[in-house]
């Protein structure tokens, strides 16, 4: 994992010494470049100078609202954006993904969850590489073809079955929200129609999920939307 | 905790509203007889009318009645009678000055205009004389009894108005509950009664004078001004109080015990030249009406607010006892485990690691029950309700508890024809993770714990239910189960018992119900009740 990430510069912008260290600690060891800043306004200067690779911003900044400086960033810059936000914040989490940020992650978090996370983020970068095949538990789908099967045998998904698993194949590790898939799927019109949502992805777990009760690729992240988690995703 | 110092104003709002008048049909009955004992402009039309007024009328009777007189064929004997019955009939009307008039003038057109010789003041004989003598003391005397009497009348009917005005006002507000229906009511009688527009301008805790926004009466800066000193000199202003004041409006300060509350402003009707004094009693007894409910409801009020301090006190220092404790004992893990964590030994680093996180995740755990507890209460919980899918949000909540039901049999048992419906996802998922939370707690390690979600046809509503092979709970717990900071016997240790408040809390925000009864095997059953909706269709897409 190191070598994948040795050059991968990250920019932590959050006021609490304590957080900044604690991420310090932890990304440096998993062989990230860390770089730090204390308010929105040295963020946004830190991003412009050094150009990081991902940042990790905290929603409550002491000199503006972290969601501002996300929008004012997002003016000029394309840059992975993971966002930490303390429990009990749906909204500005919603709000704060709307706006252009790529993940979030609820203070306090572990480890192994933000690592995955940042993996999810810089995956995006990696250069692109053509992939025709790509397999998650039993489940293979055809790029190319168009195809899905479940231990061999061909699974009869509608268009927009496979359009919403594209979609999720294409973000993997990452969380969608719900108005970012409608509006992928149905149309701008169609962004506050969360019950076509409901509705499609209960009948794609249903073709694809070993046990409803337990979804394990298809995960709900509660009032914010779905994130789609394939650790063995492999390509042919 | 609020909602116990509430007090109901429906009744109030019936009557005021008068949409509500089938509610209750005595108070309907009730105010339409005191209507009619006081139609509005009753109050004015009680005004007296003027002397010289009085006097003309006496002239022109007494003109009428002998011009009449020369035109019949009587003796001059029948005009004694007919002189006596129009005086006593005029005193019916005029008071005692006219009255005693109305006797000379008769006595005088009589002895001139009738009695031999005519157009003469001559008294021709002793029994002429004597006649005369007598009619007029008798129509002194008879015309003076019944003014009397008649304005004793007047006076007893003039008291009772006011006696009914104030009964009505008293009545009115006795079963008001709050400062402002207090005013709402007072002005809009006072409007009625007097025929007038009011103000009601109270004392503010800085020492200000505030109009109260129901006033009928705008008052401009100017007005305030006259308001302000009536409130410093405590006595009554402006038009028909002081003679001197040039204000336009009649200003009553509203004073108890020494106390001035507030002033009660009065624009009364522009044509009325002056008050008597019942009149003037009547609006100073509406004053002091004004002042006394004024003052009840600001005690009323700071009596509630000193209930709710020390209910609030009560509930800190629980939450002080009940937080310090659960907050300390995870920090003393974390202190101790933290400071032995550099041991060689990995068995016991792997031990102490164990600690640290049962007790990092304990202290997550108290503070989000916190936070939710203090949202809940703030009344700035605002659920955003979308479409829910049951699995999703079953599978959340396990997801959110998944330690403490390891090793338990789970059982999901979700009806076919289950829909979507309305709820606020994150609210919902807490109150599935904290009633499973609470079934790991207190039933025996490794009994199964069933969650089953369906419609329920009867009141047309979706439920999930969560029901555990636990001991159940006991009757006499029931009413308590949902209060915060209570903790059940059979808990082992920690917890600060918010749990199943905030269960209750977030349901009832989203328009649910939570129940408990007994399950079937025994245990507990809490069934979560919420709204079934029906959401348009899905557009659907081919192969």
């Amino acid at each position: 994992m190191s070598s994948e990430s040795a050059a991968y510069q990250i920019l932590v912008v959050d006021d609490e010494i304590q957080i900044r260290r604690l991420l310090r600690l932890t990304l440096e060891e998993a062989g990230y470049v860390v770089r730090e800043a204390e308010t929105g306004l040295a963020g946004q200067n830190e991003i412009l100078r050094r150009s990081p690779d991902a940042v990790i911003l905290d929603l409550g900044l002491p000199d503006q609202p972290g969601i501002e400086v996300l929008r004012q960033l997002r003016k000029w810059n394309t840059v992975p954006v993971l966002i930490l936000s303390v429990f009990g914040q749906e909204k500005s989490k919603v709000a704060g993904l709307d706006a252009g940020a790529d993940d979030y992650l609820i203070k306090p978090f572990g480890e192994n969850e933000l690592l995955a996370r940042l993996r999810a983020l810089l995956r995006r970068i990696k250069p692109a590489v053509a992939v025709n095949l790509f397999r998650f538990g039993r489940i293979e789908v055809d790029i190319a073809r168009r195809m899905v099967s479940k231990d061999g045998q061909l699974l009869k998904l509608t268009s927009m079955e496979y359009s919403l698993l594209q979609l999720f194949i294409t973000h993997r590790g990452k969380v969608l929200t719900h108005r970012h898939i409608l509006r992928e799927l149905w149309g701008p019109k169609a962004q506050e129609r969360t019950h076509y949502l409901r509705t499609y992805m209960l009948r794609l777990r249903h073709k694809l999920e070993d046990d409803l009760n337990e979804p394990k690729y298809f995960q709900t992240e509660s009032g914010i939307g779905y994130r789609f988690i394939c650790e063995h995703a492999g390509s042919g | 905790m609020i909602g116990a110092c509430k007090r109901s104003t429906k009744t109030n709002e019936a009557v005021l509203s008068g949409g509500g008048w089938q509610d209750r049909p005595v108070e309907r009955e009730h105010r339409l007889i005191v209507r009619k004992i006081l139609p509005g402009s009753a109050f004015w039309k009680a005004k007296e009318r003027s002397v010289v007024f009085e006097f003309s009328e006496v002239v022109v009777a007494v003109g009428f009645v002998t011009c009449a007189g020369r035109f019949l064929p009587l003796t001059y004997h029948a005009f004694g009678p007919i002189y006596l019955l129009m005086v006593v009939m005029l005193s019916l009307r005029v008071g005692r000055w006219p009255v005693m008039a109305a006797a000379l003038l008769s006595a005088i057109a009589w002895n001139f205009v009738f009695m031999p010789p005519r157009m003469s003041f001559s008294v021709l004989d002793v029994d002429d004389a004597l006649m005369l003598g007598t009619y007029f003391t008798a129509a002194l005397i008879g015309g003076l009894l019944t003014t009397r009497i008649h304005e004793q009348e007047k006076d007893e009917r003039q008291r009772e108005r006011r006696a009914t005005a104030l009964f009505h006002l008293t009545r009115e507000l006795a079963a008001v509950r709050t400062l402002d229906e207090t005013a709402r009511t007072a002005l809009r009688e006072a409007d009625d009664l007097f025929q007038a527009r009011t103000a009601l301008l109270l004392l503010s805790s800085d020492g200000q004078l505030k109009p109260h926004p129901l006033s009928s009466l705008k008052l401009r800066e100017s007005d305030l001004e006259v308001a302000r000193s009536t409130l410093h000199h405590a006595r009554p202003n402006g038009r028909f109080m002081d003679d001197r004041s040039t204000a336009d409006y009649t200003y009553l300060p509203m004073v108890r015990a020494e106390q001035v509350l507030g002033v009660f402003v009065l624009s009364l009707p522009a044509d009325i030249a002056r008050l008597t004094p019942v009149q003037r009693d009547l609006i100073h007894g509406f004053g002091a009406q004004i002042a006394m409910l004024v003052e009840r409801e600001q005690l009323c009020a700071a009596r509630e607010s000193e209930k709710l301090l020390a209910e609030s006190e009560r509930l800190h220092r629980t939450l002080l006892d009940c937080v310090s404790h659960e907050l300390k004992t995870p920090l003393a893990v974390l202190r101790a485990a933290g400071e032995k964590i550099d041991t060689p030994d990995a068995d016991r680093r792997a031990n102490l690691t164990e600690e640290i996180r049962q007790a990092t995740q304990r202290l997550d755990h108290l503070v989000a029950n916190l936070l939710n507890q203090t949202r809940l209460e703030s009344g700035r919980l605002k659920p955003e309700l979308d479409w829910c899918e049951v699995q999703d949000v079953l599978g959340a909540a396990r997801r959110a508890v998944g330690r403490e039901l390891a090793g338990r049999p789970i059982t999901i048992d979700i009806a076919a024809d289950m829909p979507l419906f309305m709820a606020d996802a994150v609210l919902l998922e807490q109150v599935v993770s904290n009633v499973l939370l609470n079934a790991a707690l207190h039933t025996p390690a490794g009994t199964a714990i069933t969650l089953s979600a369906g419609r329920d046809r009867l009141t047309e509503r979706v439920f999930i239910s969560i029901s555990d092979q636990g001991s159940g709970i006991a009757a006499g717990v029931l009413p308590l189960l949902f209060q915060k900071f209570f903790r059940g016997a059979s808990r082992p240790a920690g917890g600060l018992g918010l749990g199943l408040s905030i269960v209750r809390g977030f349901t009832l925000a989203q328009g649910g119900e939570v129940v408990v009864s007994r399950s079937k095997a025994g245990g507990a059953c809490f069934t979560i009740y919420l709204p079934h909706l029906d959401h348009s269709r899905v557009p659907d897409d081919e192969l």
